[in-house]
């Protein structure tokens, strides 16, 4: 088996948002390659590139010496090329074997599919996961599977079309530590049949385990490609987080440290005690009036559970209290009626009403203050004025909010709630997707919000802005909080990454 | 037996309810009609499920590939009134087969119009379906002004009146539907058809053809309308352009009772068959027991309310235990 492929100065652009402005990867049989970066530095992009899953907007894939582009993920996957998605691509009503041979069934006489083998292979490929998973039935629905089953099926299911080349997108993200050394061991086999194998991770002593080579990749850039035996792990967290003095002072100058930490000065706003959800387990934490708590770590460890159960939107155990109140809410207008804001993950779809005006957005949770009927020209002001706090750069309130740019109609989305005085502000990676002039319109409205005396709760992908802005960071694994991160103490890069990925207390600083 | 494989195979054959209700619904039927099983009775019983039973197939895959099709029985009525205005009491069996071929690509044509819009254009499928279907009542009535014309005798008598080893003719064809659902279902169409209803991303990000799966789900539907069309025809020996309207619905709750999720991804033929005998019993009982026949439509439009109402009602359930 021999193969060699090549991405090469690739780049992506969705919408106004530049998600990859320069991807660059060589992989060759029998080479693993490490693809690291933080959240959103482009590594899922080019992977989906690579596998036709998206259409470059340019560059050039070069696959055993020629220049290829594919269509959709059919044209990759004939050339055999195959990734193990983060997000899984199983049908839950279907059986573990029906999904492992989706499209490439094995048939009788070429037409009805030989179930018999079927189910044979699928025991054949299970078989090299015994001893770490349960024996588990051919036959049994995805959907009745734990998270790691279903990660290890993804694997087999990929690995059932002998591909040629591999991604492994975050494949041990939900494995424990025994599952990962059998995919270790299965990888060592895959290079001597002369596979090529991208490994992407977030775990640097994975990544040091089973990698030749380490691509790093930064805000959509391949910024290094280092071989194994010469790079040190400081070396590489270097490369992911860039050390971008700029970066950090462009947010260091929004930050007004007079208003010191906040703790222990102003009143307890928020409290939370073991707080429990589908993800998250008995988490507990304070914010007072005027703090900026963080909430950090990787993507889905629980962060965006914290601020919907506080916003009363999903259910949950243990207790909020508010101001010293203990509170029930069975529903978010509850808490929005005793002053919680939330600022949603997703603006288009839960944020913004699309095709209406800027107007009727901003003023959807305010209009009862407006009386019957409603004195439109009194929201109409109320409209223009926070429009103009912000510094929304649009048409006039009647253009619709799809006509803002993602910046903008961020704006309008933290907006809304402003007009309604919050005391305690939930904020779901608000950045995401926003430019950089944008950003920091944003930092700076946090800052004023903060000396207001808002309480605010604060989930970013973006570990520098955690850095920059908050008071404390809560770093949060598998719905647990791992670490506690206070400003001028202990809240630096390399203890809010080691944090993220899940090392112990101990070995933080 | 433990409660978990009770479950298990409850969620393996979910028409096993359905079942069980036609269990109950013939032992009532029987009462009030003590000839119910005689092969006369029983035989013209059948021929009147025929033409749901032959559309209940069709609307199957369809919701299976996670869509509906709302125009079932406008196709219906516009391929009966297709046959019954081309064929006449001495039509040859040569003849008769072109005439139905003719049907079955009008059939198909009326599908493959449903599944250009849907698959390829994204339309929401209800409201697609719905609006096309009165483009096809609308041929049908240009075909066919008024309920009229005829089929040849021969065949019709012997559709109507052929029991072969004592059991009624309707049992073969609703076997032969069985059969045919069986081999499909185990080729990779059959695969990918379920794969598109269960979670179309994941079925594009694994390489399957889900546009074209869609479209093909509604051709097929088209087709078989088409063959209901047929099967009406013979068994009434005329035709009338109306004919289909109801015939919709009662093809969706046969689906439904069947076990077939509304959102696709799960169920079978086989069940919707029951769900069509079920309809027949419960409209047997209606006219025995003799109450309006609005009752039927009453009992169809609850039994759709109940089957989509029921996921929601059972987490509404839990949540308050």
């Amino acid at each position: 088996m021999q193969i060699s492929l090549s991405a090469q100065h690739v780049t992506k652009r969705y919408g106004g948002v530049t998600a990859l402005s320069d991807g660059t990867l060589a992989v060759a049989s029998g080479e693993v390659v490490a693809l690291v970066g933080a959240n959103g530095s482009g590594k899922s992009t080019l992977s989906k590139i690579i596998t036709g899953v998206v259409t470059p907007d340019g560059g050039e894939l070069i696959l055993d010496g020629q220049p290829v582009t594919f269509a959709h993920p059919h044209a990759a996957r004939a050339r055999g090329i195959t990734a193990v998605y983060q997000e899984l691509s199983l049908i839950p009503d279907m059986s573990i074997a029906e999904n492992i041979w989706l499209t490439h069934e094995p048939l009788h006489f070429g037409l009805p599919v030989n179930r018999r083998a079927t189910l044979d292979r699928t025991r054949g490929l299970l078989d090299q996961f015994a001893g770490v998973i349960p024996v588990l039935d051919p036959e049994t629905p995805v959907k009745d599977l734990t998270p790691d089953a279903k990660q290890i099926v993804e694997i087999l299911k990929t690995f059932s079309l002998d591909p040629r080349f591999i991604i492994l997108d975050e494949a041990t993200a939900s494995l424990d530590s025994q599952q990962v050394n059998r995919l270790f061991d299965l990888i060592e086999q895959w290079k001597r049949d002369g596979r090529a194998i991208v490994f992407v991770s977030h775990r640097m002593e994975e990544v040091f385990r089973i990698a030749d080579r380490i691509v790093v990749m930064r805000n959509g850039q391949t910024v290094g490609d280092l071989v194994h035996a010469g790079a040190s792990e400081a070396a590489v967290v270097a490369l992911m987080t860039g050390e971008s003095a700029d970066a950090d002072a462009a947010l260091a100058a929004h930050r007004d440290d007079t208003h010191v930490n906040g703790t222990g000065l102003a009143a307890v706003r928020l409290q939370v005690r073991t707080l429990t959800s589908q993800t998250l387990r008995d988490v507990s934490f304070d914010v007072h009036d005027g703090e900026l708590l963080g909430l950090g770590g990787l993507r889905g460890q629980g962060q965006e559970d914290i601020l919907l159960a506080v916003f009363g939107a999903i259910r949950h155990g243990g207790a909020i209290e508010i101001s010293g109140r203990p509170v029930q809410w069975k529903h978010p207008k509850d808490a929005v009626d005793a002053g919680v804001a939330y600022v949603p993950g997703d603006r288009n779809t839960q944020g913004l009403l699309a095709i209406r005006s800027i107007l009727e957005n901003l003023q959807l949770p305010s209009w009862a203050k407006y009386g019957f009927p409603l004195r439109t020209s009194a929201a109409t002001r109320d409209a223009g004025q926070a429009a103009t706090d912000l510094s929304i750069v649009m048409a006039g309130l009647e253009a619709p909010v799809n006509s803002l740019s993602g910046g903008n109609a961020q704006k309008v989305v933290i907006g809304k709630w402003l007009l309604r005085n919050p005391r305690i502000l939930l904020l779901n990676d608000p950045t995401k997707g926003v430019d950089v002039g944008a950003k920091a319109e944003i930092y700076r409205l946090l800052g004023e919000l903060r000396q207001a005396g808002t309480a605010i709760v604060f989930y970013s992908s973006d570990d520098a802005e955690l850095l920059g802005l908050c008071d404390r960071v809560l770093v949060l694994h598998d719905g647990v909080i791992r670490a506690e991160l206070v400003r001028g103490d202990s809240l630096t890069r390399s203890n809010l990454i080691a944090a993220s990925v899940g090392a112990s207390h101990g070995s933080i600083q | 037996m433990s409660r978990m494989t009770l479950q298990r195979i409850l969620r393996r054959n979910p028409y096993l309810f359905t079942l069980g209700l036609l269990l109950v619904l013939l032992a009532i039927n029987w009462m009030l009609q003590p000839n119910l099983f005689e092969t006369r009775v029983l035989n013209g019983n059948f021929r009147t499920f025929v033409p749901l039973m032959i559309l209940a197939v069709g609307q199957t895959f369809v919701v299976i590939g996670g869509g509906i099709d709302l125009s079932v029985g406008a196709i219906l009525s516009m391929v009966t009134a297709i046959l019954v205005t081309n064929l006449a009491p001495d039509t040859g069996p040569g003849g008769f087969l072109l005439i139905v071929g003719l049907g079955c690509l009008a059939g198909m044509a009326a599908g493959a119009l449903n599944g250009f819009a849907v698959a390829i254009l994204r339309l929401q499928p209800i409201v697609t379906t719905y609006a096309t279907s009165f483009i096809f009542s609308g041929l049908a009535l240009w075909v066919l002004p008024r309920p009229g014309g005829t089929v040849p005798k021969l065949l019709s008598q012997f559709y109507r009146r052929e029991t072969p080893l004592g059991l009624p003719l309707g049992i073969y064809i609703a076997l032969a539907l069985v059969l045919a659902w069986w081999l499909l279902r185990s080729t990779r169409y059959g695969r990918y058809l379920f794969a598109v209803g269960g979670q179309p991303d994941a079925a594009y990000a694994t390489g399957v053809p889900v546009n074209w799966i869609r479209f093909s789900t509604y051709v097929l539907s088209g087709l078989i309308a088409a063959l209901a069309g047929v099967a009406l025809s013979l068994g009434t020996s005329s035709g009338d352009p109306r004919i289909g309207d109801s015939f919709t619905l009662d093809s969706v709750v046969a689906v439904v009772l069947g076990g077939t999720r509304l959102s696709g991804g799960q169920g079978g033929v086989f069940g919707s068959i029951l769900g069509v005998i079920v309809l027949g019993i419960i409209r047997n009982i209606i006219s025995f027991a003799n109450v309006p026949n609005w009752w039927q439509t009453l009992v169809d439009a609850l039994i759709i309310v109940v089957a989509l109402a029921a996921p929601g009602l059972v987490r509404l359930l839990r949540r308050n235990r």
